[in-house]
């Protein structure tokens, strides 16, 4: 007869292993990025007004479940209440970590920002976010999303064949896990120009933001 | 009954916080939509039927000292606890930057069918349940 209680440690041992073998590498990567310096230096580009006082920067991934759920619930009322209000920006940082089309899905960004949407195309992916690497956010699907867009499409395919976009996503990532130590994402840092910061970590609903916004202004 | 609860917080309020219905930091906040509502459901089935089946279990490993059903019962809570828990959260994060391509369809696979690994959970921990209770009526009859 097998014994269950040797079945049982040795199950605890394996899964013990694993849960350090994960953590320890994590922590390696991360510990590795720190180490690693961008050579690049691009802007980021913000959402509401340059008088802004404070600040909220958002790291996410365009494939993440959780970020679409802030995006629909959580960003309509803080833009509506203090974006649109002129007290507060948002900056969006790009970690895509949760498949292939995140990292193209990020660089398509940034080939609609060279035509000035941006902010366009960040709101569009949301909308058509479906599972992750399902064919949804492939490049012919980003194709067809800078055609909805009335963007040029030859510009749109020029730069997305280049690698310019690309670097701008990775210097994101590294930014995002270094300045702003984010291991998952949503991850928010609210900054306001005294330099006080808060992080938030999950797609928080809007009272969270609300109470932190309205004592940081 | 003390071993029902135990199990059930310890299983219920971790999963919560994984799944991003309760935050504790900056401060105590719970949050659930009408898209998550279902999976919240799911949660407080799943810890549930878990707790009672292992629990159950427990009573009739000290009643008879047989364990074969117990771990039908800690499969069932496994796979119930996996899915969901790798949406984009830390756990997701650590395991596709130790994985890479094979941690990601891991983690996807979870997250995609997050309810329907969920349902087959609650439906092997009910299976147990109905087991268990039938051999503990059968174990306990009193002969007349």
């Amino acid at each position: 007869m097998v014994d269950t209680k040797k079945i049982a440690v040795g199950g605890a041992a394996v899964v013990l292993v694993l849960i350090v073998t994960i953590f320890a590498s994590s922590y390696m990567s991360d510990f590795d990025n720190v180490q690693t310096k961008s050579k690049n230096n691009f802007e980021v580009i913000a959402l509401g007004s340059e008088t802004a006082t404070v600040t909220i920067v958002e790291v996410g991934d365009y494939q993440c479940e959780m970020c679409k759920l802030w995006f629909e619930k959580t960003r309509p009322q803080i833009i509506e209440n203090y974006i649109d209000t002129g007290k507060v920006n948002l900056i969006f940082i790009d970690m895509p970590f949760l498949g292939n089309d995140s990292i193209h899905a990020a660089a398509a960004t940034y080939c609609a920002d060279d035509q000035d949407e941006y902010w366009d195309y960040h709101v569009k992916l949301y909308e058509l976010q479906q599972h992750v690497d399902d064919g949804w956010a492939n490049i012919d699907r980003l194709h067809a999303i800078a055609f909805s867009l009335d963007m040029n499409m030859a510009e749109f395919d020029k730069c997305m064949k280049s690698d310019e976009p690309y670097d701008r996503v990775d210097f994101h990532k590294q930014k995002a896990k270094t300045d702003f130590a984010a291991n998952s994402t949503p991850t928010f840092v609210i900054v306001n120009a005294s330099g006080d910061s808060q992080k938030i970590v999950g797609a928080h609903p809007y009272s969270t933001f609300e109470k932190i916004l309205n004592s940081m202004l | 009954m003390l071993i029902t609860i135990g199990i059930f917080v310890l299983l219920f309020f971790p999963l919560i916080i994984i799944s991003e219905f309760l935050f504790f930091e900056p401060f105590l906040v719970f949050s659930i939509y009408p898209e998550t509502t279902l999976s919240f459901l799911l949660i407080i089935i799943l810890s549930f039927s878990s707790a009672l089946a292992v629990s159950m279990n427990i009573y009739r490993v000290k009643l008879i000292k047989e364990t074969r059903k117990i771990g039908s019962s800690i499969v069932g809570t496994m796979l119930g606890v996996s899915a969901g828990a790798c949406s984009c959260g830390p756990i997701a994060f650590s395991i596709i930057t130790t994985f890479g391509t094979a941690g990601s369809i891991a983690s996807s696979f979870l997250t995609i069918y997050e309810i329907p690994i969920r349902l087959t959970s609650i439906g092997i921990l009910c299976l147990v349940i109905f087991v268990t209770t039938k051999s503990l009526s059968r174990e306990c009859e009193i002969k007349s």
